[in-house]
């Protein structure tokens, strides 16, 4: 079974008198273990689409369903228990808390989980060093250079072991090496860890990594291609 | 709790801001504590004042005295009941006292006079009049001794040990009654009504002047502490339970006007407090929301991952919190630091209210006002202090609360 199912979604903007279809009809489905690129041009839908799957927004038709929960049927409540329970989010900058340690980010999630505090401490390093960033636990992000910070991001993310990770442009705002190395850091993950890593792109030399790239155009589905 | 750190840690980000929003609630606060506490120090001196020269802790007079003090409803018996309650309560003072109007005449002129007979040994240890005696001294046992004051010197054209008739109609007596006094004492308190009206004499020359025995018209009773207050009052009752037509009271009781008067004060100090209070809250609530707008994006992130809007708004909450707490602890602080030259030296008023005393509600207070802590009061004030910068951090949390993840990270 997929982990997620997308059904005819839809998702409109009213822009003053102008409807915006920013998501016209998508159908997708997410397994297991996959390493997907969303592609497609600026304003095409891939940050709607996240937003959709990330349970973050309400479509305006159609159904996302995660876990065999259509998420049009859950409260607020259970659906911010379903983000912290089962997905894990990178964003395109600013994805950490100012105030707290490379470490205490990464432990945000399980903390919010209620996690006890040792085995925290010891699924926090594990994932610290799985991105490379050990001895870096105490510096705030302040302290971190812009692709350190993403790993913290990428680290946060995967220490609640999701079932699925959605990162929305996390390369953008890094230079191509290091862009390409987050890139290569996540695909790495996901063979090595099995982590199912949905995330947007718009960077062509990104795709070259991704094991499946579905392109999006004006919100609809242009190809879905496998490699 | 890691949300206690996270508040925290917020607010020393921008930690100017922060320190001055903590100046406005530790300035607020000391301001707040010093008034108290010079406030407290001037109820316990009219307290204190009201009871040792126009009441006592306990009282004993004929029945009906408090409501209508007529001359002539006096205790008979007074010796009787001055012993039994000696007896009951020997850590006491005893001060049995008579009021008398009259005339009080010179050679020369004759002005209205509020005489006092009294024990002047007991008294000597209750009121501070003793100490107010610029020229010659305090009574003794001698029954012609009179004490009067500046005022009434002048009025009277009479210096110490000059001759002074009283004149006056009291008891059953039909016709003037009248006693020769001789001037053994001048006193100065400040106050024009005591130092141009007020006299003082023995017991005994008061008692024949009303032609009578064994009367006083109230037996006052004066303890180390007024917090025995509440038990002499018991043991006085017990004392005096077979005794018919007295009436027992306690300080409070005695001295309506004064407790009203402070209430009343009181409650007028408050609404200046707590409009300072209001005042420094809504610096707490610029402080905390200016802080929450500025991390719009980060709040969104943190309810992307997980985080509920509620766990959001305790973090907000906390943060007012916290500052309240910081606040209210420097202000403790500050506070007792101001309060302090008032508790060592006192605050000389003595140039505006134009003399060393001063009449207040009755009692002649010194113009120097000693501060007095009170632990209670400061206590209530730094917790309503906590509870209203709480408050204020109320509605930046339910801001914050309310935001959408969506929305939210949009903001940059
Ligand atoms: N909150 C919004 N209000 C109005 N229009 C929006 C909003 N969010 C996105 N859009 C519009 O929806 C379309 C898709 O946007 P988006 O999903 O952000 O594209 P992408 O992430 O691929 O750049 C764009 O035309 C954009 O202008
Ligand atoms: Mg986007």
């Amino acid at each position: 079974m997929p982990i997620v199912t997308v059904r005819g979604l839809t998702r409109e903007y009213q822009q003053g008198a102008v409807t915006v279809k920013a998501l016209n009809g998508v159908d997708l489905e997410i397994e297991e273990g996959e390493f997907t690129a969303l592609m497609g041009p600026s304003g095409s839908g891939k940050t709607t689409l996240l937003n959709q799957i990330g349970a973050l927004d309400e479509p305006t038709s159609g159904t996302v369903v995660i876990d065999g929960k259509d998420l049009t049927t859950l409260s607020s409540a259970q659906l911010s228990d379903l983000r912290l329970q089962r997905l894990g989010f990178i964003f395109q900058s600013y994805n950490l808390i100012p105030v707290l340690s490379a470490f205490e980010n990464a432990e945000f999630v399980l903390m919010l989980r209620g996690t006890d505090a040792a085995e925290r401490r010891r699924r926090v390093m594990e994932t610290l060093a799985d991105v490379g960033l050990t001895g870096m636990e105490h510096r705030r992000p302040s302290e971190l250079s812009g692709g350190q910070q993403q790993r913290v991001a990428v680290a946060r993310a995967i220490a609640g072991r999701p079932a699925l990770i959605l990162a929305d442009e996390p390369t953008a705002n890094l230079d191509s090496t290091t862009g390409h190395e987050l890139i290569a850091l996540m695909k790495g993950l996901n063979e090595q860890h099995k982590v199912t890593f949905v995330f947007a792109t718009h960077d062509p030399k990104v795709m070259e990594a991704a094991r499946r790239v579905v392109e999006l155009e004006d919100g609809k589905i242009a190809r879905d291609t496998r490699k | 709790m890691k949300i206690l750190m996270l508040a925290a840690r917020n607010l020393f980000r921008n930690t100017r801001r922060t320190l001055i929003t903590l100046m406005a609630i530790t300035f607020g606060l000391a301001m707040i504590h010093f008034t108290i506490n010079l406030q407290t120090g001037q109820y316990h001196e009219m307290i204190t004042k009201g009871i040792s020269t126009l009441a006592g802790h306990v009282v004993v007079s004929a029945a009906g005295y408090r409501d209508d003090p007529d001359p002539d409803r006096v205790l008979t018996g007074a010796d009787a009941v001055a012993e039994a309650l000696a007896t009951a309560l020997p850590d006491a003072i005893i001060a049995p006292r008579i009021f008398l109007g009259g005339l009080l005449n010179s050679p020369t002129s004759s002005v209205g006079v509020a005489l006092t007979g009294l024990d002047p040994e007991a008294e000597a240890k209750v009121q501070d009049i003793v100490d107010k005696i610029r020229e010659g001294r305090w009574l003794d046992d001698d029954v012609h001794g009179i004490v009067i004051g500046e005022k009434m010197a002048e009025s009277l054209s009479v210096g110490l040990g000059d001759k002074l008739v009283y004149m006056g109609q009291h008891g059953d007596a039909t016709e003037m009654t009248s006693q020769l006094f001789r001037v053994r004492g001048i006193f100065r308190t400040g106050s024009a009504e005591l130092d141009g009206f007020a006299a003082f004499s023995n017991l005994e020359a008061a008692r024949s002047l009303f032609g009578a025995g064994d009367i006083a018209h109230m037996v006052t009773v004066h303890l180390p502490e007024a917090s025995g207050t509440a038990a002499a009052l018991e043991l006085a009752r017990t004392a005096l339970a077979d005794t018919p037509g007295i009436e027992i009271l306690s300080w409070r009781q005695a001295l309506p006007e004064i407790t009203a008067m402070i209430q009343l004060d009181r409650a007028s100090g408050d609404v200046v407090l707590i409009i300072l209070g209001i005042i420094v809250s809504m610096g707490v609530l610029n402080t905390v929301l200016m802080s929450a707008l500025e991390r719009t994006r980060e709040f969104g992130v943190m309810m992307a991952i997980g985080m509920k809007p509620l766990q959001l708004a305790r973090v907000i909450l906390l943060e007012g919190m916290v500052l309240g707490i910081l606040g209210s602890l420097l202000g403790i602080g500050a506070g007792l630091l101001l309060t302090w030259p008032a508790i060592a030296w006192g605050i000389d008023y003595s140039e505006y209210l134009g003399g060393e005393s001063v009449d207040s509600g009755g009692v002649v207070v010194s113009t120097i006002f000693f501060a007095r802590i009170n632990p209670l009061r400061m206590g209530i004030y730094t917790l309503g202090a906590v509870v209203f910068t709480t408050l204020a951090a109320l509605y930046p949390a339910i801001h914050v609360a309310r935001l959408r993840p969506v929305d939210a990270m949009k903001h940059v």
